[in-house]
This record gives C-alpha cells, sequence and structure tokens, in this order.
C-alpha cells in the first residue's frame, strides 16, 4: 500500500479529528488565499481601471497625486508640445474641482467636477444620452448615475454650478460612468473652457494632470523617457510607476496586513497540523515500532506522515479556494465602504498568482509540519518502544 | 484663524542664503525637515509654481508632528505652516482677492455640528459644510468592521482547533473514562471534568493570547510607525478588548469540552476500554 | 554444517540509568540453527525481551558480536538492518500491533508490499497464509472486528508473510487465555515443521514445553532449567 491510501485509511481511523484538522485548515486556508488576494488585490484592480482610460502615461506638476499639487501651467502647449513627440500618440489636459451645482428643481449637490476635452478613449462610458461636445450654449456636462438621481439631471436638463457668481448654466448631454467615480458620489466632467467658467477664478490654461496614450509600438517607458527628455520640469508617470509608487506608499498598508496576517494563517495552518501529526503518531508509538522491526525503513514511515500531512492540507486548502472566494466577496464588500474609494476598485482580486502562491504556502506548512513527528519516528528506538508499551 | 497648513507637495521649497530682512516664520513637519536636511532658523525659499516663480523667503520658526490621520498615513507628511496672509501673498496672482480654501470653526458645543452644518448648508447655498469627524468615522468604521470579520474567521479557525485538541484529549482519556465509568462515576461527572478541563485550556490559552498580546503591542506599534513614519497608534489591547477575548474563548472552551467528551461518553463503557 | 540462522556471542547489553548502569544481558552465547524451535523464559526483567530484540536486530548489544546467516550484523548499515528484518526476520507481539484501518488481508499484504513483491504474487501468498491460520473466511475484517486469538493468527501470517528465516515471538500468548494461547502455539508448531526457526520469549509453561530447547534466563545471563539442571 503505497503511502497515500496509507494516509487515507491512517486518517480515517480518527475521523472526528481528521475533520475537526480539516475543517481548522479550510478555515485558516480561506483567510490565507484572502490575504494572498488583497496583497496585491488594490494594485490589480488599480492597473485595470488605469487602463480602462486608454492612456499609459500621467504627466504632472511635481511628484504630488494628481489633484494634490499645483497645476500644470501652459498646459495647451504642453499638450501639444508633448502630443508632437513621436513615441506619444495622445494628449489630453485634465482639470479637478470641487464645486456646488443646483439642478433644475432647486437641489443642490457637491460634485467632484473634471475639466477635459472630448473623450477619445475610456475616459468613461456614456450610459444613456449623448457625449460631451465643445462649443456649445449652455456648455454641455456629462454625469454619473450618482448626480443624475441626486439633482434629476438627466440628459438634456440644464443644471447650474452655484459655486460662482452668477450661476453657471450647463445643459447635460449624457449620463455616464467614469472609471474613478467613488460610490454615491456625484462627479461630473465638462469642457475645459466649461470648467473656467465652472470654478471662477482659475486660470484657464492649466491642467492638474495630462493623459499621454503612447504610440503603439513604443509603449509606457519609452513616452516616459522621451517626455522627460522634452520637458525637464513636468513629472511623467507610466501606470507602471504609478502603481509601484501606490504600491510602496497608499496601499502598503494592506499589503503589510495581508502579509502579517499571511503569516499568522500559514504558522496558524503549520501549528494545527502538526499538533494532530504529533498526537497521533505519540498515541500509536507502539505501532510505528513493530512496523520498523517488521522492516518498515524510517523513509518510509515518515513517507506516510508526510502523506497524513499533504492529504489534510491539500484537502484543506482546496477547500479554502471556495470559501475564501466567498469569504473575499464579503470582506471587499466592507472595505468598499470606505470614503473615497473609486466603484470599480476591489480590495481582494483573484489572480493565478495567488492560487500559486496559497498552495506554496500550504505545501511548505504541510512539509514543515510533518517534519517534527516525522523526526520523532525517525529516532524512535524500536527496542526501547516495544518494551515501554508492553509494560504500559 | 492666522495659520494655514498647505500641503508641501503644492510648494517648491529651496535653502537660501540668510536674508537681510527678517523673513516671516513657518512651521515645517517633522517627517519634511528630518529628509530635506533643514534645521530651525534656516531660511527657505517657497513658491506656489512648480517652476518656482515669485518664490519668498521663509525663516523655520520651529518644526511639528502633524495631527495622525488614519487615511493619510501610508503618506509621506511633507507640511509646512504659514500664515494666512504669508499663503495670500505667495499665491499672489493665482488667489483673487481674500479667499481661502477652506474655515475651520469650532463650536462651543462639539455636538451641534451636524445641525449647524445644515443651517449654513442652508443658508450658503454653494458652500461644502461637514462636520469633521464625518469622515474618520466612516474611516475607521470601515477598518473596524474589515478587523472584526477577520477576528470572526481567526475564531472559527481557532474552534476547530480547539475543539480537535479536546477530541484529542478525550480519546487520550477513553480507558480512564471507560473505568470510571466501570466503576459506577455518573457520565454526569466524567462530563463535568472534561467540562472544567476545556474552560481551563481555554481559559489558559485566552490569557496567553492576552499576555502575548499586551507583551507585542509595544513592537507591533514601533513596527508599522517606523514602517509608516507616523505616531499613529495601530495596536492597542484595552481591559475591553481582553475581557471579549476571554468572554468569548470561554464558552468556546467549554463547548468544546462537552462537544468532545459527549462523542466519547455515548459509547458503551466496553467500548471505551477495549483497545 | 550451514551456519546458524542467528547467533549471538558473548552478547552484553548495558542501559545507562540516572542510578547507575543496568546490565540487562550479561555474556549471553545462543545460536538458533533453521527449523530449531527455541523458548526463553524466566522472571520479569531478566533480558528475555532485550536478547529478543538483538537476536531480531532491532537492538545491538553493547559487547559481543551478533551474526545473522553468517553476517556480522554490527556490519550493516540501519537500512541493511531494516532489509534484513523486512526479508528475513518475522515478528510476533505480545500487543499483535496489527495496523487498526487495515482489513486482516491488507495487514499481511502490506509487508510484502514494502518488500516489493508484485501485486499477484502478494495477493495469493496472502490468501495462503490466512488459509494456513485458519482465517481465510475473516479477510476482509479488521482488527477491531476480530478476537485477541484471531488478531494473534494473523500477525502470525503477517510474520510469515517474507518468508523468513526466523521468528522472533514476544509473549505471544500474553493477552489470551489458555485454551486461545493453546490454538496459537499449534500454529507456531505448524510453522516449525514446514521449516521456519521460532525464537519465543513466553512465560507460558505449555508454551514453551512444545519448543525443542528451552532456554531459561536469570538475571541476564542464560541459566538451564532447575528441573533439567537436576537431570
Amino acid at each position: 500500500m503505497r503511502p497515500l491510501p496509507f494516509a487515507w485509511r491512517s486518517l480515517s481511523r480518527q475521523p472526528a479529528r481528521a475533520v475537526l484538522g480539516l475543517a481548522g485548515i479550510t478555515v485558516v486556508g480561506a483567510l490565507l488565499f484572502d490575504m494572498l488576494m488583497l496583497s496585491r488585490g488594490l494594485l490589480l484592480s488599480f492597473r485595470e481601471i488605469l487602463e480602462s482610460t486608454g492612456y499609459d502615461v500621467r504627466v504632472t506638476a511635481t511628484d504630488a497625486l494628481p489633484g494634490l499639487g499645483p497645476p500644470i501651467a501652459e498646459a495647451r502647449a504642453a499638450a501639444r508640445a508633448l502630443g508632437s513627440l513621436p513615441e506619444v500618440a495622445d494628449v489630453v489636459p485634465v482639470r479637478f474641482g470641487s464645486v456646488s451645482v443646483r439642478g433644475a428643481d432647486g437641489r443642490t449637490a457637491s460634485v467632484a467636477l473634471l475639466g477635459t476635452e472630448t473623450r477619445r478613449r475610456g475616459e468613461w462610458r456614456v450610459l444613456r444620452g449623448s457625449d460631451l461636445v465643445e462649443g456649445t450654449e449652455p456648455p454641455s456636462i456629462v454625469v454619473n448615475r450618482a448626480m443624475a438621481q441626486e439633482l434629476g439631471a438627466e440628459p438634456g436638463a440644464v443644471v447650474e454650478v452655484a459655486t460662482v457668481l452668477p450661476a453657471q448654466p450647463f445643459r447635460v448631454a449624457g449620463v455616464v460612468e467614469f472609471p474613478f467615480e467613488t460610490a454615491g458620489e456625484a462627479s461630473a466632467t465638462v469642457t475645459l473652457d466649461g470648467f473656467a467658467r465652472a470654478v471662477g477664478g482659475v486660470a484657464a490654461d492649466e491642467a492638474d494632470l495630462l493623459l499621454v496614450a503612447s504610440r503603439p509600438g513604443h509603449g509606457a517607458e519609452a513616452a516616459v523617457a522621451a517626455i522627460r527628455a522634452a520637458r525637464a520640469d513636468l513629472h511623467p508617470f507610466s501606470t507602471e510607476q504609478v502603481l509601484e509608487r501606490l504600491r510602496q506608499g497608499e496601499f502598503s498598508y494592506f499589503r503589510q496586513v495581508s502579509f502579517v496576517l499571511s503569516t499568522i494563517t500559514s504558522f496558524f495552518a503549520f501549528l494545527l497540523v502538526t499538533t494532530l501529526l504529533t498526537v497521533s503518531v505519540n498515541q500509536r508509538l507502539g505501532e510505528v515500532a513493530a512496523l520498523r522491526a517488521l522492516g518498515f525503513p524510517r523513509r518510509r514511515i515518515a513517507a506516510d506522515l508526510f502523506a497524513e500531512s499533504a492529504l489534510l492540507v491539500g484537502a484543506g486548502g482546496a477547500l479554502a479556494i471556495p470559501l475564501g472566494l466567498a469569504l473575499a466577496r464579503v470582506l471587499d464588500a466592507i472595505l468598499r465602504q470606505m470614503p473615497d474609494v473609486p466603484a470599480r476598485l476591489h480590495f481582494f482580486v483573484f489572480e493565478p498568482r495567488a492560487l500559486a502562491l496559497h498552495a506554496a504556502l500550504l505545501a511548505g506548512a504541510c512539509l514543515v509540519a510533518a517534519a517534527y513527528p516525522a523526526l520523532l519516528t525517525a529516532r524512535l528506538p524500536i527496542a526501547a518502544t516495544l518494551r515501554r508499551e508492553t509494560l504500559s | 484663524m492666522d495659520v494655514h497648513l498647505v500641503p508641501l507637495l503644492a510648494l517648491l521649497l529651496l535653502l537660501a542664503s540668510a536674508a537681510a530682512e527678517p523673513a516671516p516664520g513657518i512651521l515645517v513637519s517633522r517627517t519634511l525637515l528630518r529628509d530635506r536636511g533643514l534645521e530651525v532658523g534656516d531660511v527657505v525659499r517657497l513658491s506656489a509654481d512648480p517652476r518656482g516663480a515669485g518664490a519668498r523667503e521663509f525663516r523655520i520658526a520651529g518644526t511639528y508632528e502633524p495631527a495622525p490621520d488614519p487615511s493619510r498615513f501610508t503618506s509621506k507628511r511633507y507640511e509646512v505652516r504659514l500664515h494666512l496672509p504669508d499663503l495670500l501673498a505667495l499665491q499672489g496672482g493665482e488667489a483673487e482677492g481674500d479667499s481661502v480654501g477652506a474655515v475651520n470653526i469650532a463650536l462651543a458645543d462639539p455636538a451641534d455640528a451636524e445641525a449647524y452644518a445644515r443651517e449654513l448648508r442652508a443658508r450658503a447655498p454653494g458652500v461644502a459644510v461637514a462636520p469633521t469627524t464625518a469622515g474618520d468615522d466612516a474611516h475607521f468604521l470601515v477598518i473596524e468592521r474589515f478587523h472584526l470579520a477577520i477576528s470572526l474567521v481567526t475564531v472559527v479557525g481557532s474552534t476547530a482547533f480547539l475543539l480537535a485538541l479536546m477530541v484529542i484529549r478525550a480519546d487520550e482519556r477513553r480507558e480512564v473514562a471507560g473505568l470510571l465509568r466501570l466503576l459506577g462515576v455518573s457520565r454526569r461527572r466524567v462530563l463535568a471534568q472534561a467540562l472544567v478541563e476545556g474552560f481551563c485550556i481555554a481559559a489558559a490559552g485566552a490569557g496567553f493570547g492576552v499576555v502575548f498580546a499586551a507583551a507585542t503591542q509595544g513592537a507591533v506599534n514601533a513596527f508599522f510607525q517606523w514602517r509608516y513614519d507616523t505616531t499613529l497608534v495601530f495596536v492597542r489591547v484595552t481591559p475591553a478588548i481582553a475581557a471579549w477575548c476571554v468572554a468569548l474563548a470561554l464558552p468556546l472552551g467549554v463547548l468544546a469540552g462537552l462537544v468532545a467528551s459527549w462523542t466519547l461518553l455515548r459509547r458503551p463503557v466496553l467500548e471505551l476500554l477495549r483497545r | 554444517m550451514s551456519a546458524p540462522v542467528v547467533e549471538g556471542r558473548h552478547l552484553a547489553k548495558v542501559y545507562p540509568m540516572p542510578a547507575g548502569p543496568v546490565e540487562a544481558l550479561r555474556d549471553v552465547s545462543v545460536a538458533v540453527q533453521a527449523g530449531d524451535y527455541v523458548a526463553i523464559s524466566g522472571p520479569s526483567g531478566c533480558g528475555k525481551s532485550t536478547l529478543l530484540h538483538i537476536l531480531g536486530c532491532v537492538d545491538a548489544p553493547s559487547s559481543g558480536d551478533l551474526l545473522f546467516e553468517g553476517r556480522p550484523v554490527a556490519a550493516l548499515r540501519d537500512h541493511e538492518r531494516t532489509r534484513l528484518r523486512l526479508r528475513r526476520i518475522g515478528f510476533v507481539f505480545q500487543r499483535f500491533y496489527l495496523l487498526p484501518m487495515l482489513t486482516a488481508f491488507e495487514n499481511v499484504e502490506i509487508v510484502q508490499s514494502e518488500a516489493g513483491v508484485a501485486a499477484a504474487e502478494r495477493r495469493a501468498r496472502t490468501a495462503e497464509l490466512l488459509a494456513y491460520v485458519g482465517l481465510a473466511d475473516r479477510a476482509a475484517h479488521r482488527p477491531s472486528q476480530l478476537s485477541g486469538g484471531e488478531m494473534q493468527r494473523v500477525a502470525i501470517a503477517r510474520a510469515l508473510a517474507n518468508r523468513p528465516a526466523l521468528v522472533l515471538a514476544d509473549e505471544p500468548t500474553g493477552e489470551l487465555d489458555d485454551e486461545t494461547g493453546e490454538q496459537i502455539a499449534e500454529v507456531f508448531d505448524r510453522v516449525n515443521r514446514d521449516g521456519t526457526a521460532l525464537v519465543i520469549v513466553t512465560h507460558n509453561p505449555a508454551l514453551a514445553a512444545r519448543a525443542k530447547r528451552r532456554l531459561h534466563m536469570r538475571s541476564g545471563r542464560l541459566a538451564p532449567p532447575a528441573r533439567e539442571a537436576a537431570r
């Protein structure tokens, strides 16, 4: 009988113990799997959102994140200069602001306002109505669902930006979905001219951010290098660089939490299996000594223990995956309630790497867990054990 | 309000030679002072323009620790505080007239914040009014819920572990239990012993857990404070948390003892004694 | 004349103890020939089991030489001794030590499987052995479904599975009643008649009486039984 079926029989000898061990490993395995999904979930999700816009380089005036630093002056000229680079396919200036908007029925709401050019890539997705257009009077505005609902701002309606005096009217062209919109937060986009009107007192030719699409065949890194060479005063970041920065900074807390909890859960799995196997071995020392006396080599006894550990951890680890996925949905829903988190952002994202790491960590825990009981049996003095067991 | 806080990321900061006229004083955040090698008394040039246009000289009058902010602790707190007129002057052409980004208001009774905000919103349409605690509360609430959910999962895992341990312990005592039953000791008595044992294991485990957490909280805080260069406290083992931990562990321990022993004791006595 | 199956020369075994070393065996010399049937008896703690374990290559003497089929066991490496036990020695224990999660058939088969016997061959051999010990109809039963005597008969079948030259039994009737012990003794008689050398450590005079040679031990030494010595 090979070690694996032998291990199966050994485990089925104490079904309650095996089931409880399995349950423990399934639960901690699920948590481990979730923590592995969390460790890179934000980055993967954020990457997906960044890439969905169709732009792979972001340019700001300083190292600050867009909207937190000073704007780029003479933005249109800067955009033209960057657009003429052979590595660059497209450049769009973007402005951020916060305004108070009054709907047709007199209700007001705070709105996160973006000023940019008409849509060329995936800056937003039109859900109903039409897209943003230049040069209309009143200026056109596209709003998200939250704003449409809050202010009754359906396509064709006129809303007023009340932050400036006199209030500036805008006609709603369409209802759209922005990649970075926050759940329940009203947001809207207008043209750059419209933005200057809406926020008032802000220089029209400025941009908080230049969205750059690299030319196919060149890639984002080449575009970044070209922008740096052409305009040393600007700070370009490829999507990878943005993500790396977030990984090191803003998202690092969840990486730390995930690291700490992954370590703890791996240790817990190891502890659980070691305890079960050690107790199990201690309860059948006589049997083990007898097998050794009958000519079973140490490696066979050790192989049986490793197989037992593998069965427990393997089955528990496999069951942990569906449980982990279900648990991740719950935890994700909790974390996404955090203020200012984009509605499309997820904290727990499945990726094959997480699955591979999960398997590797559990395999490590399985090996280490079986090592101590295996050592116990390898060092077992056969004659002394048989003598002791007979006397007991 | 005569002091204004500006994220330094919006400013260009350069070390300047000592000025002839005394420059206005500013406060510089601890991290900025340290990372840029500045010292109190240094004169620096600040500009609202990324290219350094319109820079003005300021003297570092002191340093301060920014209020720990759980929603921003992963970011470097590069900040300076300067007098509002100095800031307005620095922003020069950009800020038209006497405009500010926000006004902080301290109410006589903080409990009135929501009502005051509602009233202000009604009286001054277009002005965004938010009680200062609102955002923080939401962050804390979410983080607390997240940690609570993880705690629940670990409790479930620990319960399985505890139950497995108790089953093992019960199994180890199979013969003793059988012998006691054979000698006429009632099931209830044997069960009571197992319950006491489960209670003791759970109490010892919970006690050890609380002591371990209390002993290591300093190290955990020190690590995260070092990692994020913040004074935020990440872990605090309060008496309430310790009480929760023990209150949760004890019934679970007793329950585990009960379940494990019952599976054993419901068997016939002779089966317990059979090797 | 061929070499004895197992031969111990001047065997001694000393156990280091906190209160001082304990001499379990003192200058014991014994040879077991092919087809021999030896019973070792003596008071508890006289060194019977220690001698049996040394003869079975599961323990090493502190001094003296042990030869198995003419080869010095001390020269064998651990895995070679393990292999020797698997193929040439069979053990029967007082407490049977059957694997409780395996059936009687599997308990007998597993040692052959470990020795690398082909599946068809080991199945036939197992069936043959279970019939040999009178348990053909109990092959699918687990140890928990067998009586003490039946378990010991399965253990004997297991000990014979790899056609060993020597079977060692340590108090094989120690946990059995007289009648069942008698049945086991008959099985051992048959095993020996069929050519396997047997060494049995026992307190059971009836079992010891069936042996061709009886050795008595006292305080770690071999001594002739008082009755025989008087002859």
